[in-house]
């Protein structure tokens, strides 16, 4: 156990009065990735588990790679059918010259997918996880909390939901005040009530709408045009949908994820495999999965029965909502943050059915914004505690008419 | 009786009807795109809380106290609308883009608040100056918020480009959440934080106490 | 209990402030008047300019302004009849050209009516049945048409001018005055640098149909205007407010008396 020994040797340099006092945090982050913290609770009741939030938050990180793999082909292989389309050299800014280091602009290629995939997602993951981990690491010293494995969450899951174009200043900016404003202005990890990685998300929205919106961001090649499915359906209606290469857009390809869209989110089938990951492992909770499943569903199909002659939306069925924009990827990462969602166990699936109904609800009705499931599941997020304060309440109520209280 | 000197200088920082009392919110929010829209609000805001607080002041001892609110209103609002014209004559862009948000200083708390909690307790003169420090308390507050917006969102201050737009063949994109109102809640709020964090004295206390164990200095 | 609370004094009281603060109101009102009309007047009148493309804000002051729309004659037209009311008739419908403001008659049904549903695309709901054109004549040759148009965009209505070069056919200019666009994006419709497409483009095709459209990403021709970036609905609502105000059930009629005026 030389590793142990090191640590423990260094420890005394860290703690109150030490050389390196300030940085406790750092030091205590180190140690708790090696070994399970000898920390315990003393009063009753408490749970033995090997599980700490440190191996929680690495599940969910491990879980969002299927996405990002397939994030970084879909990426590569869009933007590589774009540039034949278009007869093009290449992305047609910085990113070029390091893709041609490297592999082609066949988009038949794996190789040369990936490769162009991950030129463009590896430098936006770095700046975000090195500016978030600034921002996370400031706050542990100051306040003097450990640094929290929260944040390898948020950084891989804010990096999943911008579009592939987004410049990289951008997502430094968004990753700042996802973690600033989202989660450490309310005291960190635990505390915070909204989603950090959407909050940061939100932010660029509104701020930088150009670049987080339109039709122009969704494949990473330099004047490239082309809605994403759900802006068209917004416009024109479900049987209008085609896919950005000049193809009839199918369920099956949307349900693949070939089409254009944030990084991560496109591929349904790479994010249920995630979900089933966090769900073997018990980490996600299947209440507010199924609970946005449902809403959804509910208020796609009400759509549906409603109809409407002036707007197309109304029309679109549960199963294109699924399979389409941020939704199944919202479901699944999103909406299931421990520490935004609700508590209780009626209260997940009141506070699931809340984001499905609003998804569809924005994604439909609202002129504006195409799509809804991030405006949705910050909405619910607000009411997470309301409903849990709801839910107990009813709950003493019901025990006491009991008379068991 | 305090001094004149403190009556003025203490709703700057120490109990700013913004940042402190969280009054007056509403039109922050509104008019702080524009610095020069909002320096004519603040003009126009410390003019009615100073003068209204005078003549509420002057005829504090006749107020019969069962019509007092709807004579501190009556005031309040003869003189909103009496700067509501005067805008309108003399500054009509400004007052286009101040809309409703005059008249709405009817309804500013802060207005009401230092009639009912200064002006009737006090006399005219020290009452005149507590309107024009809280006037100037508020306007504290909106500058700083409109200054960040306009420099953020349209990247010029008081209409002069001091960040060239790309739109207009700069480098500099502008924010466009500066431009909704929502971005003067999170600007007030970091207002809040940095003043809280200098005078701890204002930060309000727990209305909960979390139990054993989860504190941060319990956990080490 | 002091006397001041007794209910003669509190009467008293209520009275004088009443007196007092309605002396001050009525007052200022009065004696302001006069200004702010004339305020108004001349920031209707920048539009106007703005619109035929002859303010710049950064040059001109106030005093060219008066100069400058001193070319401009307001005209009224009757949209039902389809033609311009002389005088005479103006007088009759009790409308004074000076003070005349076509957006506070827009609920009085003496002034106005409800459009038809379907006929209704610039979804506006009411119209002014009697409009206030300027027009720019010079040596007798009219040459410029600037008509008020409005549209529902994305949030609201938006209120604007267009101006025509005489012939009735080609546009000289667009403005918008007011609007609830999302800044960056729909509110770009004030951005120069798009209104610059404007000037130059036709109206009408040979059939005499409206064929100027703001088409979905970048237009070409002379009936085409670009798209905003991002801001779908609000492109549709500035296409939908050109097709409604030059159409047949707008000013199409009245402008087809320039057109045949001008040979075309």
């Amino acid at each position: 156990m030389g590793l142990r020994r090191v640590l423990d040797d260094i420890e005394p340099h860290f703690k109150k009065g030490g050389k390196y006092e300030s940085f406790y945090a750092l030091y205590e982050a180190v140690d708790t990735i090696f070994y399970s913290p000898s920390k315990v609770t003393v009063a009753e009741p408490h749970v033995r588990d090997g599980i700490d939030l440190k191996r929680v938050m690495i599940t969910v990180w491990l879980a969002a790679f299927f996405p990002m793999f397939y994030g970084m082909y879909n990426l590569g292989f869009q933007a590589n059918s774009a540039i034949a389309a278009m007869g093009l050299e290449g992305s047609g800014d910085w990113h070029q010259a390091i893709i041609a280091l490297f592999a082609g602009h066949d988009p038949a290629s794996l190789w040369d997918n990936m490769v162009y995939g991950a030129a463009f997602y590896v430098p936006i993951y770095a700046v975000v996880f090195i500016v978030g981990g600034f921002w996370e690491v400031l706050f542990a010293i100051r306040r003097g909390h450990e640094i929290n494995e929260g944040f390898f969450v948020t950084s891989i899951l804010f990096t999943l939901i911008v579009p592939p174009d987004i410049p990289l200043w951008q997502a430094a900016l968004g990753i700042s005040f996802g973690i600033v404003v989202g989660k450490e202005v309310f005291g960190g990890t635990g505390k915070n009530f909204l989603n950090p990685a959407l909050t940061g998300r939100a932010f660029l929205y509104f701020a930088y709408a150009p670049n987080m919106s339109g039709d122009t961001v969704w494949t990473a090649v330099d004047g490239f045009s082309g809605a994403t499915a759900l802006s068209q359906i917004a416009s024109d209606g479900l049987p209008a949908l085609a896919a950005s290469n000049g193809l009839e857009l199918t369920w099956m390809n949307a349900f693949l994820g070939q089409m254009q869209g944030s990084i991560g989110e496109t591929s349904t089938v790479a994010i249920l495999l995630g979900a089933a990951l966090l769900l073997i492992t018990r980490i996600a909770a299947w209440r507010i999965m199924l609970g946005v499943f449902l809403g959804m569903c509910a208020m796609s199909t009400l759509f549906n029965l409603i109809g409407s002659d002036t707007n197309p939306a109304f029309a679109t069925p549960w199963y294109w909502h699924f399979v389409l924009g941020g939704f199944a990827f919202g479901m699944v990462y999103m909406a299931t943050d421990p520490v935004s969602a609700s508590m209780t166990n009626t209260g997940k699936w009141i506070f699931g059915a809340l984001i499905g109904v609003m998804t569809v609800l924005i994604r439909v009705v609202n002129p504006a914004y195409p799509e809804g499931i991030m405006l949705a599941i910050l909405f619910a997020n607000l009411f997470a505690p309301l409903i849990d304060y709801f839910v107990v309440k009813a709950n003493v109520a019901r025990r006491r008419a009991r008379g068991v209280l | 009786m305090a001094s004149p000197k403190k009556v003025l200088l203490t709703p700057l920082v120490e109990n700013n009807p913004i940042a402190l009392q969280i009054l007056g919110v509403c039109s922050a929010l509104a008019v702080t795109t524009q610095l020069s829209v909002t320096l004519v609000m603040c003009v126009a805001l410390t003019s009615v809380t100073a003068f209204s607080n005078f003549f509420i002041s002057i005829i504090r001892h006749h107020m019969p106290s069962s019509i007092r609110i709807i004579v501190q209103m009556t005031i309040i609002a003869s003189l909103v609308i009496t700067v509501d014209q005067l805008l309108q004559a003399f500054a009509y862009e400004v007052s286009k883009s101040l809309s409703v948000f005059v008249g709405l200083i009817i309804t500013n708390c802060i207005v009401m608040g230092r009639a009912e909690a200064f002006a009737m307790k006090n006399p005219p003169g020290i009452s005149f100056i507590d309107g024009i420090g809280n006037g100037l308390g508020y306007s504290l507050v909106l500058i700083t918020v409109a200054t960040i917006r306009e420099l953020f969102g349209s990247g010029s201050i008081l209409g002069f480009q001091i960040l060239p737009l790309i739109e207009n063949g700069g480098w500099y994109q502008g924010n466009g959440l500066m431009l909704l109102s929502p971005s003067a809640f999170f600007i007030i709020g970091f207002f809040i934080w940095l003043l809280r964090s200098r005078r701890t004295e204002q930060v309000e206390s727990n209305e909960y106490k979390l139990a054993p164990h989860t504190t941060a200095e319990e956990a080490f | 209990m002091s006397s001041k609370e007794s209910i003669n004094k509190t009467l008293f009281v209520a009275f004088c402030l009443c007196v007092a603060c309605s002396i001050i109101v009525s007052g200022t009102a009065v004696v302001l008047k006069p200004r702010q009309d004339e305020n108004r007047i001349l920031d209707r009148n920048k539009n106007v300019l703005s619109a035929a493309g002859l303010y710049d804000p950064a040059v001109d002051d106030d005093s060219n302004v008066a100069a400058l729309f001193a070319q401009f004659t307001p005209r009224i037209v009757d949209l039902q009849a389809g033609e311009f009311l002389s005088s005479e008739e103006v007088s009759d419908l009790g409308i004074d050209i000076a003070t005349y403001d076509q957006r506070t008659v827009l609920n009085d049904p003496a002034y106005s009516n409800a459009v038809p549903a379907d006929e209704d695309i610039a979804d506006i709901k009411r119209r002014v049945q009697y409009p206030m054109l300027y027009l720019q004549e010079i040596d007798g040759v009219v040459e410029t048409i600037v008509l008020p148009i409005n549209g529902y965009g994305l949030w609201g209505i938006m209120y604007g001018f267009l101006a025509l070069e005489g012939d009735g056919n080609t546009v000289k200019g667009i403005s918008y005055y007011e609007l609830r666009e999302t800044p960056g994006l729909g509110a770009e419709v004030r951005n120069p640098s798009w209104m610059a497409q404007w000037p130059g483009k036709q109206i009408y095709d040979a059939s005499g149909e409206v064929a100027l459209t703001v088409v979905k990403g970048t237009g070409s021709g002379q009936y085409e205007i670009d798209g905003l970036s991002g801001a779908t609905l609000t492109t549709r609502g500035v296409d939908n407010m050109i097709e409604y105000w030059l159409g047949d059930n707008g000013y199409g009629p009245i402008l087809d008396q320039f057109r045949s005026a001008a040979g075309n």
